[in-house]
């Protein structure tokens, strides 16, 4: 790593949602509204502490603090490099997305909801600030404890059933990890920390001790980042969520099982051994199958957040995808899809709650027509759906384009098939939603003028601002990211900082 | 010459002097017992840590008590190990005396509150003195006090199912202190000396006989029994369920953990001989018992119906870690398994006291009956929550730091399937653990069960909850305070 300081911010940002906790505990009772926006304070004032790093991480510095030590090799540290910006700054503005727009979604038990919300938000920041695998692991168990509560929020059976399914995996997830630690520490010389170009190397540990730590690392990490098989929470999960909390498993949560791939690869492994170890065939395989078999899932599901989290799971494996091809674009596309990823379906599941608070309905069969009724959320579900097929001019045609382009830097076409079937499939499964929305009427028609045609749009007055603006800000981020990824703080400026000193 | 040189065997004796006292005070007024023995545990508690620091780092401190030179005079030996048990007891035992006084009143009758509080103390001062002797005599002095004590704490409630607990313990108990009365007895024939230093410098002298080798295992299976190594648990369940919870507390936090420090310390500086084929075959033999026990206990936990039992048989699988840990050899298991009697000690204790919370305000003993508990008690539940995670192993509480050198130290050790067990160990300890707390935080519960408003157990009994429950989540932290010199302790130990 190069050279870094000590600065105590990223332990502010850390401990900033805390403030939300403090609010709960100020009044339980009394004071709801107020109380609420103090969390959505504490979540902005979070986003602002990071965003205030900006300038100095696109300068090239690097932030570090110690908060302790267990010996030496083994401490907790936060460090803001800029790949632990870059996810830091993303998980913090949907998270600020997410607050507005559950501080008019959740009807019960607020309490509880914002109390774990703000938890998780701390410590998956601590994820994307986390110096080594030692601080990566503790940060990561604890969000995944503490993102139980915001799925079974609605207590129903179905919920309950999700939850038990994510408990089950997360701590298969979590023991496979643990040893997978503990492996790298032995094998590894006790260097837990993320060097820039890798740490481990075949001089200290045999061929065979680096493929266990790795595919351990993949089988810890997969069940999060939910490549096929081990995705299998995903789907229940998401329904079951309420869609503040499904947006945020899909946009973050899911990402931090993908983060952790990316940290591997790039900072643990590093991609010079990767090669030597030839271990990326069989990862992009997994991400192909993964891409292609959720997709065709996602045709079949009629439940609309169920869809999503289908879609989801496809598309987390283009990250992976991206950094098999070992190529500078490959990887460029596919850490850029971590954010673009996180604002597309984040929308996507803010939208779907909407449709559920206003309607009532959960089942893509009975929203014929729902366009009516809700247009400017389904025009934003309509712009993401889109760029979820890799529509320019848009986030997800700037992924499709440098993964394209990746597999053809690392000699592989056949990749370039699997993205377009992906985007054909996408296609298939997300038009005929936009398509029942606003073309298909099936209520009475209005008789206007002599004339019998659909009720016209009325914008303005179908949800709660907490609700739409949100779901707004996300759909114009879809455009406005794809169009001008170079602004500083978008994620071209960042991730091409971080590929181009590991692909020089 | 500093005072501070006699604070080893005050902590051990004015425990035991407040036992030989308290029932004088009982006679005259026994309201005054449960605070007035408090008296002789804080001090106990304040001299070992105004000790903190005295003890030269990598060496020990001596005390020869009566001024008579060891070999032929009582040795008290302190190292950092030591001192750091000492303290944990000091610790659990006070917390398990404050909550004691409430929980006493309501499930022991009148008359035999006084005899508590005194088996109390005699048990805290017999703990104290079995970590910190030299001398194997004294050492099994220790243990006869500690063993005949608890079997009497077991059956103080009287009740019948107590008394054939306490009856099953002492079945089990009496033929294992026979056992290492005999492998002294047969020590001394060959050696002619006490002191555990002298017998190491004789046996090394001498090498090793086959009266060696017959005393040696009868030490492992005599003090196997005490600290329920399993296959030789079987008292254990019933008698931690069914004793009064703050002895459960004691038994399960502390009592088998101090036993499986002596079987460590007659192994490492007794039987000095590392290399030999004895302590290696004995060590193979305790690893492959510590092993079953992980599993076993793990899954005996998850079919119990019985709070209490479930928190014993969890015991059962966490002597297995700390045995694991101890035969890896290594100095990372070492240290592993004595961080582990230090947050399963904490973590343990905490959880019995919950439970104790729990039959003390509701009566309640079934798991299933906790369904929604968080809506009237969610100050214990939450401290139960936090005790279950560090049981677990989940960052950031100290049960992970154990967790992590236990691992480490197997997998140095190149024992990759004991690393196994302990990860499967882990999650069998997630499956039991997140079921009570499921029930509490995530169920509603029978319509009358609980009450619609707070009534949690009184301060008195919630304080020393709290406290064990945040000290795990303090030593998980703060390991760093610890680790090193526990590392590098076991390293000279090795």
């Amino acid at each position: 790593m190069q050279e870094s300081t000590f600065s105590a911010v990223p332990l502010v940002a850390v401990l900033l949602p805390w403030v939300s906790l403090l609010a709960i505990l100020a009044f339980p009772k009394r004071a709801e509204k107020l109380r609420l926006w103090l969390c959505f304070l504490g979540s902005l004032a979070t986003f602002g502490v990071v965003l205030s790093m900006l300038p100095g991480i696109l300068d090239g510095n690097i932030y570090t603090i110690k908060l302790a030590s267990v010996v030496e090799n083994l401490e907790m540290r936060l460090t803001v490099d800029t790949l632990g910006y870059y996810f830091g700054l993303v998980l913090t503005f949907l998270w600020l997305l997410a607050t507005v727009y559950s501080i008019s979604y959740i009807d019960h038990k607020h309490n509880r909801f914002f109390a774990f919300m703000a938890l998780c938000e701390s410590f998956i920041l601590g994820c994307a600030f986390s110096a080594n695998m030692f601080t990566y692991f503790i940060f990561y168990e604890m969000m995944t404890f503490g993102s139980y509560p915001l799925i079974i929020h609605e207590e129903t059976t179905m919920a309950r059933r999700a939850g038990y399914k994510y408990l089950v995996y997360a701590i298969a997830a979590g023991t496979v990890l643990f040893f997978a630690i503990v492996a790298h520490y032995f094998w590894g010389n006790g260097q837990l920390g993320f060097g820039r170009y890798g740490v481990l190397s075949l001089e200290f540990a045999s061929r065979a001790a680096l493929l266990t730590v790795f595919f351990t690392y993949l089988a810890g990490f997969g069940v999060k980042a939910a490549i096929m098989p081990l995705h299998g929470w995903v789907p229940d999960a998401h329904p079951a969520a309420p869609s503040p909390a499904s947006a945020l498993l899909s946009g973050v949560i899911l990402k931090a099982g993908a983060f952790g791939i990316i940290r591997v690869c790039f900072n643990v492994f590093g991609v010079d051994l990767m090669r030597e170890l030839k271990v990326y065939p069989v990862v992009a395989v997994l991400a192909c199958i993964t891409i292609v078999v959720a997709s065709v899932f996602a045709l079949t599901q009629d439940n609309l957040k169920r869809r999503l989290a289908y879609s989801s799971i496809g598309q987390v494996s283009y990250i992976i995808l991206g950094l098999a091809m070992l190529a500078h674009d490959g990887a460029l596309g596919g850490v850029m899809h971590l954010a673009h990823h996180a604002l597309m379906k984040g929308c996507l599941f803010l939208c779907a709650g909407v449709i559920l608070v206003k309607t009532g309905k959960k089942n893509i069969s009975e929203m014929a027509g729902i366009g009516y009724q809700l247009p400017i959320t389904m025009i934003c579900f309509s712009v993401c759906a889109l760029a979820m097929m890799g529509t320019p001019p848009s986030v997800g045609f700037v992924t499709k384009w440098l993964l394209g382009s990746g597999s053809l830097e690392a000699g592989l076409p056949v990749y370039i098939v699997v993205l377009l079937a992906s985007a054909l499939l996408n296609a298939a499964y997300f038009l005929p939603i936009v398509y029942i929305a606003f073309f298909r009427w099936e209520g009475d028609e209005v008789e206007e003028h002599g004339e019998r045609h659909h009720p016209k749009l009325v914008f303005g007055k179908e949800a709660d601002h907490e609700l739409v603006v949100p779901v707004v800000i996300l759909a114009a981020l879809v455009i406005i990211v794809g169009i001008w990824s170079n602004v500083p703080g978008f994620p071209y400026s960042l991730v091409s900082k971080v590929v181009n000193v590991i692909f020089p | 010459m500093g005072a501070w040189r006699h604070f080893p065997i005050f902590m051990i004796t004015v425990p035991l002097l407040g036992a030989v006292l308290l029932p004088f005070l009982g006679y005259v007024r026994e309201k005054w017992v449960p605070y007035a023995s408090l008296l002789p545990l804080g001090t106990s508690a304040l001299l070992g840590v105004l000790l903190i620091g005295r003890i030269p780092s990598g060496g020990y401190l001596s005390y020869h008590m009566g001024g008579w030179e060891p070999p032929f005079g009582i040795e008290i030996r302190l190292d950092y190990v030591g001192l750091f048990l000492m303290l944990v007891v000091c610790g659990i035992t006070t917390l398990a005396l404050v909550y004691s006084r409430r929980y006493i009143e309501k499930e022991v009758s009148g008359g035999r509150r006084t005899a508590y509080y005194v088996l109390y103390l005699l048990m805290s001062g017999a703990m104290l003195g079995f970590v910190a002797t030299g001398d194997i005599f004294n050492l099994f002095v220790f243990m006869e006090i500690l063993a005949l004590s608890s079997y009497a704490l077991v059956a103080i409630t009287g009740n019948r199912n107590a008394v054939r607990a306490a009856f099953k313990y002492i079945l089990m108990g009496a033929p294992s202190s026979i056992m290492v009365l005999l492998a002294i007895g047969f020590l001394y024939s060959v050696t002619g000396t006490l002191n555990m230093v002298d017998l190491a410098g004789r046996i090394a002298e001498s090498g090793f006989t086959e009266v060696l080798i017959v005393s040696y295992i009868l030490l492992v299976v005599g003090f196997g029994v005490k600290a329920a190594l399993f296959p030789l648990h079987m008292w254990l369940p019933d008698a931690h369920s069914i004793a009064p919870s703050p002895i459960s507390a004691l038994l399960s936090g502390l009592l088998v953990e101090v036993c499986a420090f002596a079987l460590v310390r007659i192994t490492l500086s007794v039987f000095t001989m590392r290399a030999s084929d004895l302590v290696m075959g004995t060590a193979d033999a305790v690893g492959v018992a510590a092993a079953a026990a992980v599993l076993y206990g793990g899954i005996m936990a998850i079919l119990q119906k019985d709070l209490k039992m479930m928190i014993a048989y969890s015991t059962v699988s966490h002597i297995g870690y700390i045995f694991l840990g101890l035969t890896a050899f290594t100095a990372e298991g070492l240290t592993g398994a004595m961080y582990h009697m230090l947050d399963h000690g904490l973590a343990k204790a905490c959880l019995f006291l919950c439970a104790g919370n729990f039959i003390y305000l509701k009566g309640y003993r079934r798991i299933e009956d906790l369904k929604g508990a968080w809506g009237q008690m969610p100050w214990t539940c939450f401290a139960f929550a936090l005790a279950s995670l560090s049981v677990i192993g989940i960052p950031p509480t100290a049960g992970f730091i154990s967790k992590w050198y236990l691992i480490l130290g197997n997998v140095e050790g190149g024992k990759w399937l004991y690393a196994a067990v302990l990860l499967a160990g882990s999650i069998l300890a997630a499956v039991y653990c997140l079921r009570v707390i499921y029930y509490m935080f995530f169920q509603a519960g029978k319509e009358g069960a609980w009450e619609e408003y707070w009534h949690d157990a009184p301060p008195a009994m919630l304080l020393p909850v709290w406290v064990l429950s945040l000290a795990t989540l303090f030593f998980g932290v703060f390991s760093f305070l610890i680790i090193p010199s526990l590392l590098k302790a076991a390293a000279y130990l090795l």
